[in-house]
């Protein structure tokens, strides 16, 4: 393949690509440090935000602390409300996690350029989503340290867990996402590892050199390194989906209503994306800016992922409405009570809430002009996960408040230690992704470089028109 | 002194660095003589080169093997070491025991290939090995052993080719 021509690169400013045209200037060295210098370079708001983020993570393991001690009373968990805001932050945090595969996986199977900056924060949500969604079955349990009963492995009495149970399918499940994710993550990041190995001292260089695994770069690397990704990327999509299939089980194979159905499991996968691509949307434009990493992150790039988060939204709608019209339709006297405490009873604000976050950003995601400005960007996508930690809240809590024995109907109201709790999954996972930015390259220099290699424009006429090589 | 010597080269573009490949085989060096460093992923053929078989795929498949054994061992084995009947239920669904499967049989293969990889790369390697750090930088290393006879050709072959920072090379501890 012939390299870009330089000379073909220097367009009018007025063209469309002009931004496309800022990279393509850049040497090597320059990209190197221009991803590097945020790295390194941290001022007071970034300590200001740990700190902050520090102290409401250490508030909640407080919190977690008084459960452990006090036991499970200390929450709002009541008959018939035994799942509460764990569960449904569990489900939430799960969610946000299939962005990563979704970005990095299938986009790079359809050789979709414009996912190259994006892939690494995607990623990353993915293994941070996935911890964070971890800690809840241990904090539910309440007893946390009994945990290593799931653990498969038998009893004196060579008694195994039962792995005809829904609570082991999402032990093994999720355990597995992490693992594959976390994998995925460092095995794409080895080569920019080496770069850093290349360009820094001190603490980052040791750090550096023990990640980058002694990579050189020679061209049998770079085949098996693309190779193995070639399997990861296979391979992860059908644990991708099963993840928040089983999931969805938990709730699907009880005989609770509203949860008793065959559409919960791609209506989860489906709200799961939704919700991660907002999610990764709304942390893009933030890193974007903390870390002046507009040459990366360009309006192209929003502009594509807006388009995905408007399908996912409009996929999640149908699914929502296929659900809901069979449960109206069929009239089952605890559906129809469940309906009616939605759209006119005490789950009405939550109900309401539910519908226009998820449904209004469809809506303005429809223009080119909300998905390029980030500042409309970061609110719609805000918006849409609000709408689906609602979603969830709804889907756990609300329907759990009636069932089948009118004498056992309840109520739920969370108390102070769940809601700490739940922020400080929320503080976690930002302190993580924040640690993260500063550590480890958060765009793929390795995959950049790539992307401008195979990728030149090319005279059409009056225009300037990208290429790309359709080469492995 | 040795029959062979080694030398490493660097290119600023990957046009100059397969003319050179090129004009080295022509020389009578052959293509398992010469490692190319980049720091970018030069398509399949850019270079020149051929591309060596990988096991990598057996390994995978291998791994998948062993974890749906695994699988079907922790759902479909371990009920019968310490049978509970509940309520006229089978003691092994197949659902259930199908998902289990899945998951592990899955979670081996991801496992299998990272190891597999790690394996196939001979990784780690943190010991002192011929490298230049101008790789990241964009530039393109060709490191190359040669008979001792074919030294003043070979240079002048590498320099024809714009090649820079040509000499014995060094051992960065990685």
């Amino acid at each position: 393949m012939s390299e870009p021509d330089r000379s073909t690169l220097h367009a009018p400013r007025s063209t469309p690509f002009d931004e496309r045209l800022l990279l393509a200037e850049r040497t090597d060295q320059e990209i190197n440090q221009a991803v590097l210098q945020p790295m390194i370079q941290t001022g007071r708001g970034f300590w200001a935000l740990v700190t902050v983020l520090g102290a409401i993570v250490a508030w909640g393991l407080y919190a977690w602390g008084y459960l452990v001690y006090w036991g499970i009373g200390v929450t709002g968990k009541n008959r018939p409300v035994y799942w509460t805001l764990f569960i449904t932050t569990f489900v939430f945090w799960v969610g946000i996690s299939h962005a990563g595969t979704m970005i990095s996986a299938v986009l790079r199977i359809f050789k979709a350029d414009w996912r190259r900056p994006i892939t690494r924060g995607a990623e990353a949500m993915t293994a941070f989503a996935l911890m964070m969604a971890g800690l809840y079955p241990l904090i539910h349990l309440g007893r946390v340290w009994k945990f290593y009963w799931m653990i498969p492995y038998p009893n004196n009495r060579l008694m195994w867990p039962n792995f005809q149970s829904p609570l082991m399918w999402d032990l093994v499940a999720i355990f597995t996402y992490l693992i594959g994710s976390t994998l995925y993550l460092y095995l794409a990041l080895i080569p920019d590892m080496a770069m850093a190995r290349d360009h820094t001292a001190g603490w980052r260089y040791r750090l550096y050199r023990a990640l980058a695994l002694g990579w050189r770069g020679t061209e049998a690397e770079w085949h098996k390194l693309h190779r193995a990704l070639g399997i990861f990327s296979v391979a992860i999509i059908p644990i991708f989906l099963s993840v928040h299939s089983i999931v969805s089980w938990d709730f699907a194979v009880t005989i609770q209503p509203r949860w008793h159905s065959t559409i919960f499991a791609p209506y989860f996968v489906i709200g799961a994306v939704y919700s991660g691509l907002a999610a990764l949307a709304s942390i893009l434009v933030i890193v974007r800016r903390g870390m002046r990493l507009q040459e990366f992150l360009r309006a192209e790039h929003f502009d594509a992922l807006g388009k995905l988060v408007l399908v996912a939204g409009m996929a999640w709608t149908y699914f929502w409405f296929s659900g809901f019209i069979v449960e109206w339709y069929g009239n089952e006297p605890v559906v129809r009570e469940l309906i009616r405490q939605e759209v006119a009873g005490n789950l009405a604000p939550l109900f309401y809430l539910q519908m226009s976050a998820n449904l209004t950003p469809i809506g303005l995601l429809v223009f080119k002009r909300v998905r390029t400005t980030p500042a409309l960007l970061l609110a719609a996508t805000l918006l849409v996960n609000v709408g689906m930690y609602t979603e969830r809240a709804l889907i756990v809590i609300g329907s759990l408040q009636r069932n089948h024995l009118p004498f056992n109907w309840g109520l739920y109201r969370p108390t102070w230690v769940e809601v700490s709790i739940v922020a400080m999954t929320f503080a976690g996972f930002t302190l993580l992704y924040t640690l993260f930015s500063r550590i480890i390259p958060f765009v793929p220099v390795w995959e950049i470089k790539e992307g401008r290699l195979r990728y030149t424009l090319r005279r059409i006429g009056r225009l300037l028109v990208p290429t790309a090589a359709e080469i492995e | 002194m040795s029959d062979t010597l080694t030398l490493m080269a660097l290119f600023h573009g990957g046009t100059d660095t397969a003319e050179a490949i090129d004009a080295l085989h022509a020389l009578g060096i052959p293509d398992e003589k010469m490692v190319v460093i980049t720091g970018v992923p030069y398509p399949e053929g850019a270079l020149g080169r051929h591309r060596e078989w990988l096991t990598l795929p057996y390994i995978v498949l291998a791994g998948a093997a062993g974890g749906l054994l695994f699988g079907l061992f922790l759902s479909a084995i371990t009920p019968h070491l310490y049978r509970l009947d509940v309520g006229g239920h089978p003691p092994v669904g197949f659902p259930p025991t199908a998902i289990i499967i899945f998951v592990f049989t899955m979670m081996a293969t991801i496992v299998s290939t990272f190891l597999g990889v790690l394996w196939e790369m001979n990784f780690p390697r943190f010991g002192p090995a011929p490298y230049h750090r101008l790789v990241t930088d964009g530039h393109l290393a060709v490191l190359l052993e040669y008979p001792a006879e074919l030294e003043a050709s070979v240079r002048q072959t590498l320099e024809a080719r714009h090649a820079h920072h040509v000499g014995e090379p060094e051992r960065v501890a990685l």
